[in-house]
């Protein structure tokens, strides 16, 4: 997430309250969503399956890095 | 000067091998034929100029096409259709006709599908007119396209004009042999010359050229620049010409796009040219009324080119078909995106795709040659997305970059883009 911000002049915040900013807050959008899933689609080597996620809301940077974590376990 | 009555005109030009060898139209071997309509399969240039010559002579029908494309469902097709096969397992026509005076076949490139076959003569595939200074003209194409003909035709036609000839495999170190040679005129795709410019950029400096002309893909001013850069007293002139519809623009003065005053200019064996909104994703579509059209076409054609208009210029940017990506329901031009990054100093070359991504459908992806001592990684990588997020839309800059060490070129002396 912080190459994707990085790449735009952007920063990820740090320490304790990383993990809980709002995605709206830090300037993460969904075509930055995007991109990252490529970023580690291309570091895994494999296609991410987004379906089997299922819906849910995603605001916070935990809750990107948690989706994507589950996705490559999947 | 009228065309139709000068196509042997040239019988005295030089016709020059890779290798050095010389020989002049009118020394070339006879081919022994009659009057059937032929497809000659041919291994190379050299091995065509015979053929071309024959039917100079004596205006039988004639396809030519190089043996690598001649499948045996084309074998069977032309046979069918009444051509006899010459050059490789010699065979008559399955259903025998009256070969018709003076015609000559094209095959389309046939990158969507099975090669169509254009009609033409050789007064419709010589439209350059006029008086031009001597030149030594290199021949890079493949025997058959509509560009090898045009090469071609010009060395048949018009006094002066000689011909260096090139196998389209071979054209690595072209730069050297068209030195050795002493090259002054050479016609080929940006793409040819954006991969002679980052592989032999020495050797280029010392071909003595005095006319530079791109064609066969969209002309960019990035591309334009640089070999005016390195040509500077040369003419460096781009041309829109296809099988379909001719030679039907040629600009001289450097720039990429032709001036808007241009569309609906109506002159005597001229074509017209003109835009109309295109059939998919918006935009304007190049649409040329012409007198070089191949048989069966007459009328506006839709030439299925997206066309864009900037500062009193009528760009040619890319396909209407292909060219649009849609990332999240905001759609972007392919073309508009390479033409953003291959305007940046450090890029050789680029193509963008779509690449299909969650939430968005799709983003861009770029794939990139970076030039002689740039190198391709993160650190260029956000260079080109902060160029890219200058000049593009957000929806329009590549989220993701590919980098490669060389330009792929096929034997049409394009890329895939």
């Amino acid at each position: 997430m912080a190459q994707v911000l990085a790449a735009q002049g952007k920063r990820l915040p740090g320490g304790e309250t990383g993990d809980s900013a709002e995605l709206a807050e830090i300037g993460f959008r969904s075509l930055d969503f995007s991109e990252l899933a490529l970023r580690v689609e291309d570091e895994v080597g494999m296609e991410l399956n987004f379906e089997a996620a299922g819906l849910r809301a995603i605001t916070t940077v935990g809750d990107v890095l948690d989706l994507l974590v589950e996705l490559q376990q999947s | 000067m009228s065309r139709a009555a000068t196509t042997t005109a040239g019988a005295d030009n030089l016709l020059i091998g890779a290798d050095g060898s010389t020989r002049r139209w009118r020394d070339l071997p006879p081919v022994v034929r009659g009057d059937e309509p032929t497809a000659a399969a041919v291994a190379d240039s050299e091995d065509a100029l015979a053929w071309v010559w024959q039917h100079a002579l004596n205006r039988a029908e004639l396809l030519v096409v190089g043996r690598e494309r001649l499948d045996p469902g084309m074998r069977a097709e032309l046979r069918a259709d009444g051509f006899a096969i010459r050059g490789e397992e010699e065979a008559s026509p399955t259903r025998p006709r009256d070969g018709e005076s003076g015609r000559l076949w094209l095959l389309t490139s046939g990158s969507t599908g099975r090669p169509k076959r254009i009609g033409h003569t050789l007064a419709s595939l010589s439209t350059v007119a006029g008086d031009l200074p001597p030149r030594r003209w290199l021949c890079p194409y493949s025997p058959g396209s509509y560009a090898w003909w045009q090469v071609i035709t010009l060395g048949l036609s018009l006094p002066g004009q000689d011909l260096v000839l090139l196998d389209p495999a071979r054209v690595d170190g072209w730069a050297q042999v068209a030195a050795e040679q002493e090259v002054t005129a050479a016609s080929g795709t940006p793409t040819f010359w954006r991969q002679t410019l980052m592989s032999q950029s020495d050797a280029l400096a010392q071909v003595p050229l005095q006319q530079v002309t791109l064609g066969g893909e969209p002309v960019d001013q990035a591309i334009l620049d640089q070999l005016l850069a390195v040509f500077p007293t040369a003419r460096v002139s781009w041309i829109y010409a296809s099988s379909e519809v001719g030679a039907s623009i040629v600009v001289h003065d450097g720039r990429a796009g032709f001036p808007e005053e241009w569309l609906g200019r109506v002159r005597p064996g001229r074509p017209v040219l003109d835009v109309v909104p295109a059939a998919e994703g918006g935009g304007e579509e190049l649409v040329i009324t012409s007198p070089h059209h191949g048989t069966g076409l007459s009328g506006p054609v839709r030439t299925g080119d997206r066309v864009e208009r900037r500062a009193g210029r009528i760009l040619i940017t890319g396909r209407v078909d292909t060219d649009e990506i849609n990332v999240g329901g905001s759609k972007v031009s392919a073309a508009a995106v390479r033409e953003v990054l291959q305007a940046h100093p450090d890029v050789a070359w680029a193509q963008v795709s779509a690449r299909r991504a969650p939430l968005v459908g799709a983003v861009v992806q770029a794939t990139v040659v970076p030039r002689s001592g740039a190198e391709g990684g993160p650190v260029l990588e956000q260079h080109l997305s902060s160029w890219a997020r200058d000049r593009l839309p957000a929806h329009g800059v590549p989220r993701r970059f590919l980098f490669r060490t060389e330009i792929p070129l096929k034997e049409s002396l394009k890329s895939d883009v």
